[in-house]
């Protein structure tokens, strides 16, 4: 593995091919690698069907808990990644709900700040949550707190409300109650350039309110790699790469999770915060620091071409 | 401050501190009142404070009324006080935008209506006070229309938090030059029957987070309410008293502006907190020190009343 000082390393054809020929397992983060909202990035479909039939595992793992993993199968349909199964789909919802039902194994409710997505996740793990059902007139001082809440679990909220907050960290006064929070991404792109409030502002106003800080299930925690690792057999970090766009998440979780990682500039991350990260004196820095640095995933398309078959 | 610190406040050292002072300010919640009782012997301090020609104010981090409102809650509860003696966050934050912002445009408001009140009497417009529902689904958050007059964002505390509110004040904040006032970051308002009420202290984190930018915060620690108490009442720090229950707030106040400082413990914080600091060996830690501090501000009767 390339040390944090020989970081950054830009790489084309034949050392790409050179690092797929060491790698069984490719991660892939979604927005902003393989795709923007609902634009393919350009040569993307052609690399993932390439490493697919080139005998790769191939995996995607995102934080995006918005989304069911049926829906990301139909997402991946569409925009013509047509060889990606559900199977290979790992979504901070997806694992926040195998981290209630299998680590966890929770008894008792779960109060969920999150979109249906991160609901419908919960049910099919068979995961008891909360149920919404607000009075509009209700407020904190005179609302129904439900009993045996065991978990309050926070992602993605576009229906947050001050009631939800005050009720969460309600339930956050009990100690034996966990507090959980499917990523901590401050805010998200959108396609156009613009950006979100993400789940990490919801985070923040509760860990201020509780004064407890959450257990973050997506990246860069290893949990999300745990779940790749127990769902498919003989994972060897060593033998993983891990492609991302961005350094506070995708980066650090490769790092953490021992595995080789490579930023893609067709998302959040510059390459000046890199190299900025590299020379940092700070030691934790550099484990933001990628091994390997392409401008677009599409720059792996002449490693498949070079090998004399059709890429496509 | 030299001498010793956290000394309990006998009623001969009452006397002589209260003589030495000519200005006394007072936190109120957990000092003067707690929630709608006032605290047994408060009135009767203000009353005989004033009596002895000392000039009395009320400096508190709730956002959540206007000065004529805080003079009603006080006079309900038994304290004679007048609207220019009140500074709460609402009326500090916009004086603050007015006269050291000097702000020209709106402001996105992200609070009560005391504050709207408070920010058009000093002339100023704002946008994006009460509930703000989302009809329907909503498809493009990213692309909500922004007023093109708004150059601040000012966070205070607001019962209609929402992500719709978090989302436009995180837009707004993108915009170069757009000014980030928040009034204080108390991070909780206590509630019987076991539950918890997120203070602002909650909301501006989360619209920190998001926009990823500090906000300015008005209210106590920070020196801004002092200074305008002084400004308009001609108050010598060296000849005033900060009493409060909270050290991080009232007593740092008092520290960071050079007053003498009181702890009562009809509030929040302890002796034991209070020496904690104290036998901290940090720096910083030290300006949440009080010099004195009594059990109730009614100890301070015998001194006035003698």
């Amino acid at each position: 593995m390339a040390g944090a000082f020989k970081g950054c390393q830009k790489i084309r054809g034949p050392q790409i091919r050179n690092l797929l020929d060491a790698k069984d397992f490719i991660l892939l983060d979604c927005d902003g690698v393989i795709w923007h909202g609902e634009k393919a990035i350009t040569g993307a479909a052609k690399v993932v069907n390439s490493l697919i039939r080139h005998g790769k595992n191939v995996v995607f793992v995102t934080n995006n808990c918005t989304r069911p993993r049926e829906n990301y199968v139909h997402k991946f349909c569409r925009l013509g990644f047509t060889d990606v199964i559900l199977e290979q789909i790992f979504s901070s919802s997806y694992c926040s709900a195998l981290y209630l039902r299998d680590v966890v194994k929770i008894r008792g409710q779960v109060f969920v700040m999150g979109c249906d997505g991160l609901r419908r996740e919960l049910d099919e793990a068979g995961i008891p949550c909360v149920e919404e059902a607000d009075d509009p007139d209700a407020t904190i001082y005179d609302c129904a707190l439900a009993p045996d809440v065991k978990a309050v679990l926070v992602g993605h909220d576009d229906k947050m409300t001050f009631l939800k907050l005050a009720k969460a960290s309600c339930y956050l006064r009990d100690p034996d109650c966990l507090f959980l929070a499917t990523d901590n991404d401050p805010w998200h792109p959108l396609s156009s350039g613009r950006i979100l409030p993400g789940s990490g502002s919801l985070i923040a106003a509760l860990e201020v309110s509780s004064g407890r800080k959450a257990t973050v299930i997506g990246k860069p925690s290893r949990f999300m790699f745990e779940c790749i690792s127990s769902q498919f057999s003989g994972v060897d970090p060593a033998q993983c790469l891990m492609i991302g766009d961005r350094l506070e998440t995708d980066m650090l979780f490769g790092s953490n999770c021992g595995l080789d990682t490579m930023l893609t500039l067709t998302g959040v991350s510059q390459i000046e915060k890199a190299q900025e990260y590299r020379n940092s004196e700070l030691s934790t820095n550099h484990s933001l620091v990628p091994d390997y640095v392409v401008d677009t995933i599409a720059d792996f398309l002449p490693a498949f071409e070079e090998l004399g078959e059709p890429s496509n | 401050m030299s001498g010793s610190k956290c000394a309990r406040l006998s009623a001969a050292l009452a006397k002589q501190v209260l003589d030495s002072v000519d200005s006394v300010l007072f936190d109120c919640d957990g000092v003067i009142w707690r929630g709608d009782q006032a605290v047994p012997g408060a009135p009767q301090v203000i009353k005989l404070l004033k009596e002895k020609g000392k000039k009395v104010f009320f400096v508190t981090n709730n956002s959540t009324k206007t000065r004529k409102m805080y003079v009603e809650k006080l006079s309900m509860l038994g304290f004679d006080a007048k609207e220019d003696e009140v500074f709460g966050t609402a009326y500090c934050s916009a004086m603050y935008l007015k006269t050291v912002c000097e702000l020209q445009g709106k402001v996105y408001l992200i609070g009560s209506d005391a504050m709207r009140k408070e920010l058009e009497a000093v002339g100023l417009r704002q946008t994006g006070v009460g509930p703000d529902h989302v009809l329907g689904k909503q498809t493009d958050w990213a692309n909500v229309p922004l007023d093109p007059e708004v150059k601040a964002v000012v966070v205070g505390f607001d019962e209609h938090f929402s992500y719709m509110k978090l989302n436009r004040a995180m837009q707004y904040l993108t915009q170069p030059g757009c000014l980030f006032v928040g009034t204080n970051r108390d991070t909780r308002l206590p509630l019987e029957g076991g539950k918890a009420v997120p203070g602002t202290g909650c909301l501006l984190q989360a619209v920190e987070t998001a926009a990823q930018r500090q906000a300015q915060t008005v209210g106590k620690p920070n020196h801004f309410m002092f200074d305008c108490v002084a400004a308009q009442f001609g108050v010598d720090p060296a000849r005033c008293l900060m009493v409060g229950d909270r050290l991080d707030t009232d007593i740092m106040l008092g520290s960071n502006c050079g007053l003498k400082t009181l702890l009562t413990l009809t509030g929040v914080s302890t002796v034991a907190d209070a020496e904690a600091h104290q036998k901290s060996g940090c720096a910083e830690r030290q300006g949440m020190v009080p010099d004195y501090y009594v059990e109730s501000i009614a100890e301070l009767l015998p001194a006035l009343q003698g």
